[in-house]
């Protein structure tokens, strides 16, 4: 794979294009190409372009959901070849992901578990206002070992607390690992609740990574 | 009708009222429960708050339909219907006995593409019916606040101005205070934003929640520099902190006044607070404003 052709792959998630990084992906997977090649060296670099443009403050919300969308769709396409290469056959854990309950606010969880995936993660996204013991039957069913839960509200995020006991209780062994994220939230309160910690959707893939080396 | 606007333009600044929601969580509303649920099952607890608003002095009390879009009211599980909920919150208020009420709308709860798949229209329609229900119930004057979208404050703007065409329109959105100056999470920013709800119609243009009085004040004097338009400037009190299970906010009601004594001294015509303020932050910048009076402009 050509610079040039890397080159373009990160551009069209870093300007939010979808048809064009669907059909870069798909020639990657046509050509029998090493797919985790294009999303490492092309695709997630864009990714990493948008999150370094937030952080200046060129980019907001709609840039950040359509570089996401880009990626989500270059991911779609890769998904049968990476399936099928050595390399990115082994997911990276599972995770079970929502939004917690009484709180509809789903575009940063949404960002969360897009990004989890361009990483390599195996992503249960159970949406927004998910119960407790949603969280904890789906961490059960699947053997995640990870649960991340948003909330974007102060009246919501002790609905996070509630979640880190409920999962400590369930008794899960190995044990499941929480992350928290969202507008009210914080490290201090994520410690105080036995979670990790993610500033911003983009932050959340090196929290989950950290948590569950 | 038109004394509202008379307020606005008056030599004083006009006071609106501090949050409702942290009120209501502190009377035992529960997390992520809907106001509006108690402006028709509690509405006693509802009246508490505005009264005690006015008795702090503010010069309007705002009503408990920030969230009655009926798309909002769908996803909290209430009949998607404005009008009940229009009526009974009105008539709330002006039990309080402030010289004004003041018809709150919030945003629909739903996102413009790319971020969402609201349709405008709907959005629109929305809006009408809660501005149209707010009117009948006789409110002094519209206030469209914290969104977070100016294409949606747009479209907010000019169906409350059809619905109601003889009534004020207030329209703030809610910034952040990024690197390169104040923006809205969607990226508009600030002066451009607030430039074109007052090109269309808006009877005073400004920013509420998200932000403290600190980062206020200095939106207020790049609005202020930028608009001749009346300014409506409502911050929090200092960031959330969730103790104990309780949520409370880091700043104390003087510290907040002295800011929006500040703010005021700008020659912005209308403040008051949001989420985490209360009747206390009220009274300490009512006894801040006073001195005023007269005296400003």
């Amino acid at each position: 794979m050509d610079d040039a052709r890397l080159e373009a792959m990160r551009a069209a998630v870093r300007d939010g294009d979808a048809a064009t990084a669907a059909a870069l992906a798909a020639a990657v997977a046509a050509s029998g190409e090493d797919p985790v090649a294009a999303i490492e060296r092309g695709f997630a670099a864009g990714i990493r372009d948008v999150g370094d443009l937030w952080e200046q403050g060129e980019y907001f919300l709609p840039e950040l959901v359509q570089g996401a969308e880009a990626m989500k769709a270059a991911m779609a396409v890769l998904a049968p070849a990476l399936a099928r290469s050595s390399a990115g056959g082994a997911s990276r854990g599972r995770v079970v992901i929502g939004t917690v309950a009484g709180d509809l606010h789903d575009i940063g969880k949404s960002l969360v578990a897009t990004l989890l995936a361009a990483h390599g993660f195996e992503v249960f996204d159970l949406g927004s206002d998910v119960p407790v013991e949603a969280f904890v039957a789906k961490a059960r069913e699947t053997g995640a070992r990870l649960v991340a839960a948003s909330a974007l509200l102060t009246t919501t995020m002790g609905v996070q607390r509630d979640l880190a006991r409920a999962v400590a209780e369930a008794g899960f062994d190995p044990p499941v690992r929480i992350l928290v994220g969202g507008a009210p939230t914080s490290p201090a309160w994520a410690a105080e609740i036995g979670a990790g910690w993610a500033e911003n959707a983009l932050r959340a893939v090196a929290a989950a990574e950290a948590l569950l080396e | 009708m038109s004394g509202f606007l008379d307020a606005l333009a008056g030599a004083r600044p006009l006071l609106l009222d501090g949050g409702l929601g942290s009120m209501l969580i502190a009377r035992g509303l529960g997390g992520g429960e809907a106001p509006e649920r108690w402006v028709l099952e509690r509405g006693a607890e509802v009246a508490a708050v505005h009264r005690a608003y006015a008795e702090a002095g503010a010069d309007a009390v705002q009503t408990a339909t920030f969230g009655a879009h009926p798309s909002r009211l769908a996803r909290a599980g209430l009949a998607p219907d404005p009008e009940p909920i229009a009526r009974a919150a009105v008539a709330l208020a002006r039990a309080a006995g402030a010289p004004f009420v003041v018809g709150d709308l919030g945003p629909s709860g739903e996102y413009l593409p790319p971020v969402g798949r609201a349709d405008p229209g709907e959005l629109a329609l929305g809006f009408e019916r809660l501005a149209a229900a707010l009117a009948a119930a006789g409110v002094d004057a519209l206030h469209v606040e914290t969104l977070s979208d100016r294409r949606e404050a747009l479209i907010a703007l000019a169906a409350a101005r059809r619905a109601a065409p003889h009534l004020p329109v207030l329209v703030s959105l809610t910034f952040e205070r990024r690197r390169r100056g104040f923006f809205t999470v969607m990226g508009d920013p600030l002066t451009a934003a607030l430039a074109e709800l007052a090109a269309a119609g808006a009877a005073a243009v400004g920013a509420n929640c998200t932000l403290a009085s600190s980062d206020m004040l200095d939106l207020a004097r790049e609005a202020r520099a930028a608009l001749a338009t009346p300014l409506v400037v409502q911050p929090n009190a200092g960031q959330p902190i969730l103790e104990a299970g309780v949520t409370r906010y880091a700043q104390a009601p003087e510290a907040f006044a002295a800011d929006l004594a500040a703010i005021a001294e700008l020659g912005v015509e209308a403040v008051g607070g949001c989420c985490g303020t209360d009747p206390d932050f009220i009274a300490a910048l009512r006894r801040r404003l006073r001195p005023l009076a007269g005296s400003r402009r």
